[in-house]
Parts: structure tokens; sequence; C-alpha cells
């Protein structure tokens, strides 16, 4: 026996490690409720723990001592109540799936059994991960912290700490920069702005328009570079109609306007032109517009209101006004009318500039004029500088009659197809000729253009690139033909790049058609219908995508490659 | 006396056994902490203790398994009284470990078991071999 000693006190040892108790089974502990400390205040409080019995715990026991619908868990529920249930909602309560080894309370309908009887269960929920949670030493690992209760000895430590805007610890600096510079003063030099209300000495240069109703507000302020054109009613009496400020021109030129904002310098509003207007609607253009003319009452009538104001304000391009133009239109107030429309409009040009607004850059925008105009022999092209009395049809108006519709046109837009009309009446009196002449005119209009801009943006200078517009004209073999319809055909193509096309008119055609004119037997009349139409027809070619090539793959080898058999 | 080695063999096996272990040991136990703190919520205040001990268990290893080694092949009980002692300190941060750590999961339970248990049987061959020694 040579190591008996030495083996008998292995024997002992490994006897003594055996029978040490093991270490008790950890559970995840379930801490009960503490109770709130109110034994010493100075202590830190905090709510009272969350129940955490799942045996206990139900969320869908909403209803105070009344049974919850399909609420298994419910302690409200009698077994009467549990036999009308269809299913349960809350099937399984437990804690956090990640602990080893934790309780479950299940519950379960037993429909089979009649009545259906719910079925309570408390099981041991296992978890077979390796890494399942076996014990925690950290109460809130699984749980939600409770939070403080404020007392008087931690309320500053918990003002300073969840006081601010965001728990952080560095409060942010809610204060604005106090170095950020000011916004520059009124004494350096200002100038107007886009949309700033254009300032006279006294107030805002006035725009009077419609706000809510119909009625004129002259509390509108005109906004630099803002083109407005508004129109509205006011309450008028013949009466009084020297009285009333709003019917006299002194009212829209007396106050100067600023030319900067704030300044001391003074813009005349000049009277333009005026127009008077007499109570059939006839305009006439006065000869000197020098004149300040006032409303007065004449036989019944108040003469000299103001029915309209164009202002035209010309600036620099560094926001200065340096003129400002009004022209009026004046007109008579007959007895009757309680009230008259007024209209008003601004408009604000750059000095030294003549806007010709473009119907499209380069190509034509859809729904703008199209741009025409003349050439004279052996210069560039002239058009009209309204842009939509450079190529016009016929406008139908509501008597449709041909003869009396002379002078309303309807411009003509780009890609809009339009069709319009008016009827004519023959009589046995009326002569060929004539009467061929005036339709000619009442189809073509007074100015009718020989040539059309091909791009929105084609310069007068550039001859090329404006399109003829060729004439044709329909007619048969008779001594009496009249013109009946006139067509023009407006053919474009898509020009430039596949991904933004530009539209370019091609072709221009204008036809003609005459029909004969027939005898009439005296006394007896027929009506034949005059048309005008423009169509807009898309010639473009099919695009034609190009590709890049496809990639080659060039490959050499250098020449010692395959070195030591080569 | 007898020529026989005193040294212990199982003591021996046991010693390299446990060095082999004890690197998978620190290197899974690092790696459940970093993982713990990235699924649940680990304060810094908790995790500075756990990888405090263990690295201090780290540190406290290496001498005694060189002590252990020594004292058993050289059949000197100065060394291998010194090494029972650290193993003494080892137990207690491996219990540490199994019971008071932040989060303990069940891998660490098995892992700590098993390091606790050859600790043990290492300690009651470690006094065999003393008291072999000695006498």
């Amino acid at each position: 026996m040579a190591a008996p000693p030495g083996l008998r006190a292995f024997f002992v040892l490994v006897l003594i490690l055996l029978l040490l108790p093991p270490p008790p089974p950890l559970r995840a502990e379930e801490p009960a409720a503490e109770p709130a400390d109110t034994r010493d205040a100075a202590r830190v409080r905090s709510a009272p723990a969350p129940l955490t019995d799942v045996a206990r715990l139900c969320v869908c026991d909403l209803l105070v001592a009344q049974c919850d619908v399909n609420c298994c868990c419910d302690p409200d529920c009698s077994a009467e109540d549990f036999s009308l249930f269809t299913t349960c909602s809350v099937p399984v309560v437990t804690g956090d799936s990640q602990l080893c080894n934790q309780k479950a309370a299940v519950y379960s309908l037993d429909v089979e059994a009649n009545p259906p009887e719910r079925i309570f269960k408390l099981i041991d929920q296992v978890n077979p991960s390796i890494f399942c949670i076996h014990a925690t030493n950290y109460k809130q690992a699984l749980y939600l912290k409770s939070p403080e209760i404020p007392t008087a000895e931690n309320f500053d430590q918990l003002l300073e700490k969840f006081g601010g805007a965001s728990f952080r610890a560095e409060p942010e600096i809610w204060d604005l920069d106090t170095d950020a510079p000011n916004p520059p003063e009124a004494n350096e030099t200002s100038r107007y702005e886009f949309g700033v209300p254009v300032q006279t000495e006294d107030s805002f240069l006035r725009l009077p328009s419609p706000v809510v109703t119909s009625w004129c507000s002259d509390a509108n302020p005109a906004g630099f570079l803002v083109n407005q054109a508004t129109k509205c009613i006011r309450s008028v009496s013949v009466e009084k109609c020297d009285s009333i400020q709003a019917l006299s021109m002194l009212f829209y030129i007396n106050s100067s306007i600023l030319a900067v904002p704030k300044s001391s310098q003074m813009v005349n509003i000049t009277v333009q032109s005026i127009v008077v207007q007499s109570l059939n609607g006839m305009r006439s253009l006065l000869s000197s517009s020098d004149v300040l003319r006032l409303p007065m009452v004449l036989d019944d009538l108040c003469i000299n209101a103001v029915l309209g104001v164009n202002y035209h304000i010309t600036h620099t391009d560094t926001g200065e006004i340096i003129e400002a133009a009004a022209a009026f239109v004046l007109g008579a107030i007959s007895k009757e009318a309680l009230s008259i429309e007024q209209s008003f409009e601004i408009s604000f040009t750059q000095e030294n500039t003549q806007p010709v607004p473009l119907s499209g850059n380069p190509g034509y925008v859809v729904g703008l004029p199209v741009r025409a105009g003349f050439q004279p022999q052996g210069s560039g092209i002239i058009q009209s500088s309204n842009k939509h009395s450079q190529l016009t049809i016929l406008q139908s108006t509501s008597t449709q009659d041909c003869l009396a519709a002379q002078g309303a046109r309807a411009p003509v837009l780009f890609g809009y197809n339009m069709i319009s009309g008016c009827k004519l009446r023959i009589t046995a009196a009326m002569k060929c000729q004539p009467l061929a002449q005036t339709l000619l005119d009442v189809l073509k209009g007074q100015s009718f253009p020989e040539y059309v801009a091909s791009f929105g943006n084609s310069q007068a200078q550039d001859v090329l690139d404006w399109v003829p517009i060729t004439q044709l004209h329909i007619s048969e073999q008779s001594p009496c033909q009249i013109p009946v319809s006139l067509g023009i055909e407006v053919k474009w193509t898509k020009y430039g790049s596949l991904v933004n096309p530009q539209a370019r008119i091609v072709n221009v055609t204008a036809t003609i058609t005459t029909s004969t004119l027939k005898q009439l037997p005296s006394g007896r009349e027929r009506i034949i219908p005059i048309t005008s139409s423009v169509v807009f027809t898309d010639i473009s070619a099919p695009a034609e995508p190009s590709y890049k090539a496809w990639p080659t793959i060039n490959i050499k080898l250098p020449f010692d490659f395959f070195y030591p058999f080569v | 006396n007898k020529s026989f080695q005193l040294s212990s063999l199982p003591l021996q096996i046991l010693l390299y056994v446990n060095g082999i272990y004890y690197i998978f040991y620190f290197l899974a136990t690092l790696a459940m902490i970093i993982y713990k703190s990235q699924v649940f919520s680990y304060p810094d205040d908790l995790l500075a203790p756990d990888v405090t001990v263990l690295f201090l268990m780290g540190i406290l290893e290496v001498p005694r398994l060189y002590l252990g080694f020594k004292g058993n092949l050289t059949e000197a009980e100065a060394p291998l009284g010194l090494s029972l002692g650290l193993t003494v300190g080892s137990v207690v941060l491996s219990v540490y470990l199994l019971l008071w750590q932040t989060y303990v999961l069940w891998a660490d339970v098995l892992l700590s078991a098993v390091l606790l248990s050859t600790y043990g049987l290492e300690s009651g061959l470690k006094v065999m071999a003393i008291a072999a020694f000695v006498s």
C-alpha cells in the first residue's frame, strides 16, 4: 500500500466536496412589490414596483367590476360568462421570454365541453437556448425603471437633470446668437424688391381690387414687379358724384411715388392718356391729356368719372422707380346707375427695354400666342407689340352676324385647335365683289401676317427663322365667288433632344375656300355659315434614339505570356 | 524511501487540462459579456466590475498554473502551497462570475461549474502532493 495516506486524503476531500450543498437553484428573481418607503423621508422614494405575478396580470381586463368579452383572465367573469366566449384574446401571460425558467399563465377555452369553460394553467416555461438568462443581479434589466418621486430633498437635483428641453449632460444654449449682424438699417440705400408694396409719400400706391365680394377695396397695395389687373364694382350716386373721391382722376395721381422705399426722392405720376367712353361703349382718345378732368354733374349724368386706370411704372435694374404714368378711361354715369365697374391695371417695365414677350424658349409653349409679322422689302420682321394680335382668327360673338362682328379677333394660341364662325345673311341686293371683299376682311382680319416665327423666341432680325404663310385659294370656276371658310393649318415638329423636345413650326398654310354666290330672287334671304379654323398638326418624324456602340473587349496577351514554352 | 517519483501525474494532467480549459473559458466569458452588452441593457457602471473580475482572474491564473507546474515537477511544496493560495482567489472570482454577475446566462453557469469542479479537484490533488512531498 504505497500511497494509502495520500489516497485516503484524496477520498476525504472528494467526499467533502460532494457533500457541500450545491448552490441553490437560481431562478430569475420575482421581486415582490416594495412598499413605498414612508418612514424615512430623506431616502429617495420610488413608485411601487410593478405587478409581476403572471397569474394576476390581465391586460384585457379594462372594465372595472365587469366582465370583458373574450378576456379569459378577467377575474370579474363567472362561469356563465365564460360559456359565452368564442376565443381567448390573451392566451398566454408570460414574463421575459429570454429567461431560462419562468412561470407562464395559459388561458384557453374548452369549446368541446358543454357549456364551454375556461381552462387556466400555470406552467413552467423553459427556454432551451444555452444563452437564456439564468439570473440577473440588476433589477432594471427586465423591467422598466420606476421614476423617482420628487421630494423636497431631491427636487433640485431632479430639476437640473430633467428640467431642460432635452435630457442632456450639457444643457443646450437656447439664446439666439446676440452677435448676429442686425438687418441693414434704412439709412443704407434700400431698393424695391419683388412683391414689396410700392410706397407713396403718405402710404402705398393703391390698386383697388375686390376683396371677398366684388366691391372695391382701396386698401390693396400694388406690389413691385407684380403685374396685376383687377376689376371691381363701386357704388355711386349721380348726385354726389363729384364728392366721391374714387371717381376723380386726382385720387389716383395726387400722391407721388417714392423712388426707393423710405427715401425722400419722389416720382410724380404723369397722365399718359385719357380715353373717354360714351354711354354706349364707344371709346375715343383725347388728344390732349394734360388737362385734369374732374367729375361733374351734367344733365342727369356724371361725366369724367374714372372707369379705369392703367399704371405703367418704369424702373431700373437696381430696383428704383424712375417713371410712373397712368392712362385713364373716363366715362359717364347715368342717373339710374347705382354702381359702376372699374378696372385697374399696373405693369412694370425696366428702363431701356422693350419687353417683347416670347412664346417659348426656344420651342413654342402650348397656350402661348403664335408670333407672326410682316417683312417689308429688305428689312427684318415687323411684329405687332401686342402679342395677342399677331396671328388672329375670327372670334364668334353672341350675335353671330358676320357683318356686325367686325373687329373682334381671338389670338391663335399654339397647340390649341380652334374653330369659330359667324352667319352671313345674304339678301338679293348684295353685290358680289364688295361682299367678297368684306368677307375676306372678316375672315382674315385687318392685318393678316405674312411670316410666322418658327421658334417661340425667334428674333425679328433673323429672317430665316421665320416661316412664310402659304396662302391657298380653293375656288370653283364661276364668276362670283365669295370666301366662306379660312382654314389655317400649322404643321409643327418636335425638335432637339429626345429628353426635352422643343416645338418648332415648320409650315403654315392658310386656305381660303370660296363658293359660288347664287343670285337670289328678290325678297328672299339666305343664311350661309362662315367658318374659320386653326389646326395644329404634329409632323414629327419618329425619334431615333442613338445608342452607344457595344463595348469591345480588346485582349492582347503580352508576347512572353507563355514564357517557358515560347 | 523508495525512489518513486513523488510528483503526482494526475495533478500534472489536470493542471495541463486546466490551462487549456481556462483559455477557452476566458474567451467564451469575454465573448458572452460582449454579447450581453449588446443585447441587454448593460450600464457601464455594472459592466466595469464584471470585466475587471474576468481580467483579474486571467492575471491570477498564469502564476497559479506556473507555480503548480513548478512545484509538482520539482517536488517542492512551497510553490505548490502558493499555488493553492492563488487557487483560493481564483475560486472566489469564479464564484463571483457564477453568482453575482449582472447577467448570468445558462452557458455561464455551465462553464463556471466546470471550472469550479476543476479547481476543487486540483486543490485536492495539490494537498495530497504537498502531503507526499512533506512526508
